[in-house]
């Protein structure tokens, strides 16, 4: 079974870019990452249509674990992943973790071979409970 | 409903939202990240654009293709919201909105489970639930009523406390000023219901 | 669930010698080897514990072990001491990352 996908998801595409570029040197390269940033006009933000796109670039069978920042990342995330095909909307999850160690922690986690669902629970071991 | 109703409907509302665009930028900048006013521009340019292939399909598909084109192109919170609201309105309504209150209620429904959130926190949703409310009670002169009722409704947020949202971060401070999406809310009703108004459909 | 005696066990310890110690990405490089092994793994930076589970990212990251540290290791089940040495060897080779700070560049 494939490792567990890695999607950042921030208001700022240089956010969301500088914490996958932590997340491949932390990490390496053994599970698939994605990141999406930015409104729609280029300004800061989020957009269903990017978001959507980095869960297909870092599509894997055993599911996507999705890293947001502010309130929009997380609605337009939620958006996106309903917009899914039916057999891929429910192996994709919202982590409730902060941006940059979540997507550390969770990218940590999926390339041991964890299911989403340890992926996820990585991820929010770090969120003020 | 005619394509040509439906097509006066859509540039009606897009028309309205894109003339205020500064107004919500305004609003948004006092509470929020002051980029309302341009996302929702965008969002209803595009709807705008495509309003004559849009108002060529059956009301339901209309109303979903809107609720998509809102989606992807205006951004932010409201992207989702907005595109929530038209989306279930879409997938509820019957293609002759015989059953307008009903799919209404369902959709003002899907905007609460798409934000987490609920009437009294200083959103679009404390516009959409008494509209909806009014709706629901029915009686004569509704295109002349509901504008009344959502811009009462618009206002009664200017007191309110956000919970909800980013005006949510400033706390107190959110206090005194109109909420950016219950004001986008109450424009497009309003534009929705003259415009029905003018063609005599209400 | 007490591992039964014939359980296989091992402990081990390794001086931290990489400059910035259990940073995070010595932590993340720890907790990828340990996951390799399907027997328990746990860390501690005493003989006595608190030990904690040596494949997961967040409790590996809160130990914040700094260079010079001991760092102490225990397994148990199934190939156990694979593990144990293979762990303390990353520590002893300061996880492919420099074993002394730096050189100072700023009075270079």
């Amino acid at each position: 079974m494939a490792n567990v996908g890695i999607v950042i998801v921030s208001h700022s595409p240089k956010i969301a870019e500088g914490a996958a570029d932590m997340v491949r040197q932390m990490v390496g390269d053994s599970v698939n990452l994605a990141y999406a940033g930015g409104d729609p006009g280029g300004g800061l933000g989020t957009s269903v249509p990017s978001i959507r796109d980095a869960i297909d670039r870092a599509w894997s069978e055993a599911g996507v674990a999705v890293l947001v920042d502010l309130g929009g990342a997380e609605t337009n995330s939620e958006m996106a992943i309903e917009m899914l095909d039916a057999e891929r909307r429910d192996r994709v999850v919202v982590c409730n973790a902060p941006i940059v160690e979540g997507a550390v922690m969770a990218a940590t986690e999926a390339s041991g071979g964890s299911t989403l669902e340890a992926v996820r629970r990585t991820a929010e071991e770090l969120s003020p409970q | 409903m005619t394509p040509e109703h439906l097509h006066k409907l859509i540039v009606a509302v897009a028309d309205a939202v894109i003339a205020h665009a500064d107004e919500l930028t305004e609003l948004d900048q006092a509470i929020g990240d002051g980029d309302h006013g341009v996302n929702m521009r965008r969002g209803f340019e595009a709807v705008r654009a495509d309003a004559a292939a849009t108002a060529e399909k059956p009301l339901p598909d209309a109303l979903k293709a809107i609720g998509t084109q809102l989606v992807m192109k205006v951004g932010g919170a409201s992207g989702p919201l907005y595109g929530t609201l038209f989306l279930a309105l879409g997938k509820t309504i019957a293609p002759d909105a015989s059953n307008i209150a009903a799919a209404f209620a369902a959709a003002v429904q899907a905007v609460e489970a798409r934000g987490k959130s609920h009437p009294g926190q200083k959103t679009l949703l404390d516009v959409l639930a008494p509209v909806q409310a009014a709706l629901a009670d029915g009686g004569p002169h509704l295109p002349a009523r509901l504008p009344i009722v959502a811009a009462a409704a618009a206002d009664a947020t200017v007191p309110m406390l956000a919970t909800r949202g980013r005006a949510s971060f400033l706390g107190e401070r959110s206090i005194g000023h109109m909420d950016p999406g219950a004001r986008s809310s109450a424009l497009m009703i309003a534009s929705l219901c003259r415009a029905l108004e003018e063609l005599d459909l209400g | 669930m007490r591992d039964s005696p014939a359980t296989e066990q091992a402990t081990d310890s390794a001086e931290l010698v990489n400059a910035v110690g259990l940073h995070a990405r010595p932590s993340v490089k720890l907790t990828q080897l340990a996951k390799t092994f399907a027997c328990r793994v746990e860390i501690a930076l005493s003989a006595d514990g608190p030990w904690v589970d040596a494949k997961s990212p967040v409790k590996v990251m809160r130990v914040k072990a700094p260079c010079g540290a001991v760092l102490h290791v225990r397994a148990s089940g199934p190939g156990a001491a694979a593990a144990a040495q293979a762990l303390m060897a990353l520590v002893r080779g300061g996880f492919g990352e420099p074993s002394h700070e730096p050189a100072d560049l700023s009075h270079g």
